[in-house]
């Protein structure tokens, strides 16, 4: 009857893994598991697939915030009660998928998610789709910015992208809210990345209390940290740290590793702005994201400096290049020079690489367009 | 009620896309500690900065993963957060459901935690977000004992592998993702909850080149279906493509007019490797050439299928950027069999020749990625007992630095400086 | 012959009262006992948490061990 304190380990169940998977497919699923001959994207965020047995399946893609409620779970699970067998599937990039087996039970769906309110369709073919991101400041404790936030004032403002499939390619936003990359924006079209711009703060109070001091010397990737004396609040002195500041570069490592180190800071903290990633190997070879904007404030609850910042680059992107082409794809063919000529940011010292194996990414050839940059 | 006043968060309430803000209120109905995420929130809107603290020792007893600890700094403001840890619960593959078990996974976090989830993590799990220490072991009681699932997990340890809806739902499946990824998860459950590794590993699963779960962005270990046969063709939906019967990319693009379907531009102009042509309406490949990149298979997939003779190829050591900048995967072997016939035996042999290396070489928060770097791709690929081969790089190295070996050399490193000065005096 | 499990949990159980962090990584544990593969020291360090006579700690990114009267936790800071 239940967990009893008393007898922790009493029935205890350990190591059982997942629930099957086969269990939850919807029939038509379970029956052509293998067959699927095509698709095509009826509507944005509507898909069909085809099975050689001639069977169809009708995918309805809605959006969801990923920072979702049981009670918008329960809604979900109303819609796939009601029309889906009560089955229905995430996505990998925190879509809600709902599916039937044909044309007719299609329209009864689609108007249960419009209806809903929070489920818009869309994110489908040459869209927008739904931005993969992190926690932020509703729940991590390395953040230099918000996460939720920051993607629900960029998807109200791009939102006709999300639901339409006017775009040359598929444009996959993301938002880190650190340097962890827990999203592994590393390789989106265009990523929306949390920096923090000061060093960290040293509490001799609490270092030699919650910090192993060693792992933090040891944490920091550019040797900027070195054990030292340092005096708490009291006068006492006390076994710490001292920080280089100039070889400091804002990874927050340290923090990771010790507590006490704290860096985020209301100024120092904000966006960055990279682009240019992809991951699927179609035509051009995966590709990192390019930081074009190194900086942009923390700005809630609306972030507009980010907002106009992405929707700029989103929208010189849509009317300049070609079909097919991805926005790395696109930067690449007229050159980063022209890239920041078209959308109008300004290039800086702080957009060229100067860490490690920086030279790969330095210009090592005569070709090269004349833009506005040449003065 | 409100519990406090939000009004910069109440700006987040309007707008088209799903508001997380309004969604958190309508919780807070059932819980009310909803309240105190959203003051919280509104606190850190105001001072632009997170108010949560480091983890520490919380979790289930005997698992050293798939709980992570988070404390506020303010609990005395907002104290139904006082404690907010997470609980990752080990997804089904492909993530599909029945509302069964999600109600019964709603019921408990209704009555022992905060009613919040991410649907779903970064890395694949569901998250239950936010709840106290001495709720933990009575989630994992009934969410073993009721629902029959698992937790995932976190820290130096096997991340829950997660993989994409493959042969479910997609023409382009080379391997059956979802059958592979359930099978190792449950290969390696002592990985997964008990900390093994100097740091985490990740292992994902993608059916085809077009990688819909991003693996060779973010897993250690990247399994991406591939075929090494000619991609078969539909000649005469090649003709339904000419005449316009068919929307390319299955109607991808249909929000513009982009204009009629041109094959020499879109398709075979795009071909990285110029491997196609057409004679007359007939189209051609040469396939020994193909690179498989999948563009003409994702614009005409209804005349154009992956090849018969199908498996994986394995890239290994992609990371986020701490510490030594992102890494992609790089290719170790270029083509397996995943069949649950031998349940995928080439790629255990694989994934434990890498695990029994790295957990003796790696150091500290080091992952495998970077103990690869660091001893070099040529070492690490005697690690893995693979034949280097032209596949391995994209260039060959254009610096003349070899580290040749005592053994590899003619006559060995040791010489006689005798016989040296006899022929050469100073 | 690698030595026996036993054997194993004695040293680790030894060296960890003996080290000047309380909190260790599996990796620290490979110099105690050399000739014992990491595979055969992870199984029995995991059996001494099962035993109660470590406990893990987790930063959430990565994992170590520590007695459970040396442990640095939530409760040490006093929260």
């Amino acid at each position: 009857m239940g967990y009893d304190p008393a007898n922790p380990m009493k029935d205890r169940i350990t190591d059982i893994g997942p629930p099957h998977y086969a269990q939850f497919y919807p029939q038509v699923i379970k029956d052509n598991h293998g067959k699927w001959l095509y698709h095509e994207i009826l509507k944005p965020g509507v898909l069909k697939h085809v099975s050689e047995s001639g069977a169809e399946c009708y995918t309805v893609r809605c959006a969801s915030a990923r920072l979702i409620s049981i009670s918008l779970i329960r809604d979900m699970c109303d819609i796939a009660d009601k029309h889906c067998d009560g089955v229905l599937r995430f996505t990998t990039r925190n879509n809600v998928e709902f599916m039937v087996d044909s044309a007719a039970k299609l329209q009864p769906l689609v108007d249960a998610c419009n209806a809903h309110g929070m489920l818009p369709i869309g994110g489908t073919g040459a869209s927008v789709s739904n931005p993969v991101h992190t926690q932020g400041w509703v729940h991590c404790h390395t953040p230099a910015t918000d996460a939720s936030g920051v993607v629900k004032a960029v998807m109200d403002e791009l939102f006709e992208y999300f639901t339409s499939m006017k775009l040359p390619a598929k444009v996959r936003v993301a938002l880190a809210c650190c340097l962890n990359m827990c999203g592994a924006v590393h390789c989106s079209d265009i990523a929306i990345l949390g920096v923090h711009r000061k060093p960290p703060l040293i509490d001799n109070d609490t270092i030699s209390a919650v910090c192993e001091l060693p792992l933090a010397v040891a944490a920091c990737p550019l040797g900027a940290i070195k054990p030292a004396k340092g005096i708490n609040s009291a006068g006492e002195e006390v076994k710490s740290v001292a920080i280089n500041n100039d070889r400091c570069m804002f990874c927050g490592n340290c923090y990771t590793m010790c507590p006490s180190l704290p860096l985020a800071d209301a100024e120092g903290d904000g966006i960055a702005i990279l682009v240019g990633g992809k991951i699927s190997n179609a035509r051009s070879m995966p590709k990192f994201s390019k930081m074009v904007i190194p900086f942009l404030p923390n700005t809630p609850p609306r972030w507009p400096e980010t907002v106009a910042a992405v929707k700029n680059i989103l929208e010189v992107y849509a009317k300049d290049a070609r079909k097919y082409e991805r926005v790395g794809e696109w930067a690449e063919r007229i050159g980063w020079e022209k890239f920041f000529e078209k959308c109008n940011i300004p290039f800086s010292d702080k957009c060229i690489d100067d860490y490690r194996l920086a030279y790969t990414t330095w210009r090592t050839s005569t070709q090269f367009k004349f833009t506005s940059h040449i003065k | 009620m409100p519990k406090h006043d939000t009004p910069l968060l109440d700006q987040l309430e309007s707008g088209p896309w799903p508001s997380f803000v309004s969604d958190l209120k309508r919780q807070a109905e059932q819980n009310p500690q909803c309240w105190d995420i959203l003051g919280q929130l509104e606190l850190s809107y105001v001072d632009k900065i997170t108010h949560w603290k480091h983890g520490g020792i919380v979790g289930v007893f005997g698992y050293g993963g798939g709980i992570v600890g988070r404390y506020s700094d303010v609990p005395k403001q907002f104290p139904g957060v006082a404690h907010f840890h997470t609980v990752r619960v080990n997804q089904p593959s492909s993530k599909f459901y029945n509302t069964k078990v999600l109600r019964q996974i709603c019921e408990i976090w209704e009555r022992r935690g905060s009613g919040m989830t991410n649907m779903h993590g970064s890395t694949g799990d569901m998250v239950l977000l936010g709840t106290f220490t001495e709720q933990l072991e009575e989630i994992f009681y009934e969410l073993t004992h009721d629902v029959g699932v698992d937790l995932g997990g976190s820290g130096g340890n096997l991340r829950t592998p997660s993989c994409c809806l493959g042969k479910a739902r997609c023409e382009w499946a080379c391997y059956d993702t979802a059958a592979a990824c359930h099978h190792i998860t449950n290969a390696y459950q002592d990985e997964l909850h008990r900390p093994a590794f100097p740091y985490k590993f990740k292992t994902k699963f993608s059916g085809c080149p077009n990688d819909c779960v991003a693996a060779i962005a973010r897993s250690d270990l990247s399994v991406i279906g591939n075929w090494r046969d000619n991609i078969r063709i539909n000649q005469a939906e090649v003709k339904g493509y000419l005449k316009g019967d068919y929307a390319p990319s299955g109607g991808a693009f249909s929000g513009r007019d982009w204009g009629k379907f041109d094959i020499q531009k879109e398709v075979i102009a795009l071909c990285p490797t110029g491997c196609m042509w057409m004679e007359g309406d007939v189209l051609k490949i040469d396939d020994a050439e193909c690179t498989h990149c999948m563009h003409c298979i994702n614009v005409m997939p209804r005349a154009l299928r992956p090849g018969v003779v199908t498996g994986a190829t394995i890239l290994m050591g992609a990371k986020a950027p701490i510490l030594d900048g992102a890494q992609m995967s790089t290719l170790v072997v270029p083509f397996i069999k995943m069949d649950m016939e031998n349940e995928f035996a080439e790629y255990k042999a694989i994934i434990e020749k890498a695990w029994d290396w790295w957990m003796e070489e790696g150091k500290n928060r080091e992952r495998i990625g970077e103990t690869a770097q660091r001893v070099g791709l040529p070492a690490f690929l005697k690690v893995m007992e693979v034949e280097p081969i032209p596949q391995h790089v994209k260039e060959p190295r254009s610096n003349p630095y070899v580290f040749w070996k005592d053994e590899e050399v003619e006559g060995g490193f040791e010489r006689s400086l005798a016989e040296f000065r006899k022929k050469h005096p100073m | 012959m690698a030595a026996d499990r036993e054997q194993i949990k004695a040293k680790i159980l030894e060296e960890m009262a003996k080290a000047k962090k309380p909190a260790l990584y599996l990796k620290d544990m490979h110099k105690w006992l050399e000739d014992v593969s990491p595979r055969e020291i992870k199984n029995a360090a995991n059996e001494l948490v099962k035993e109660s006579k470590l406990k893990f700690w987790s930063s959430g990114s990565s994992t170590m061990y520590t007695l459970p009267d040396r442990a640095k936790d939530e409760d040490a800071r006093g929260v």
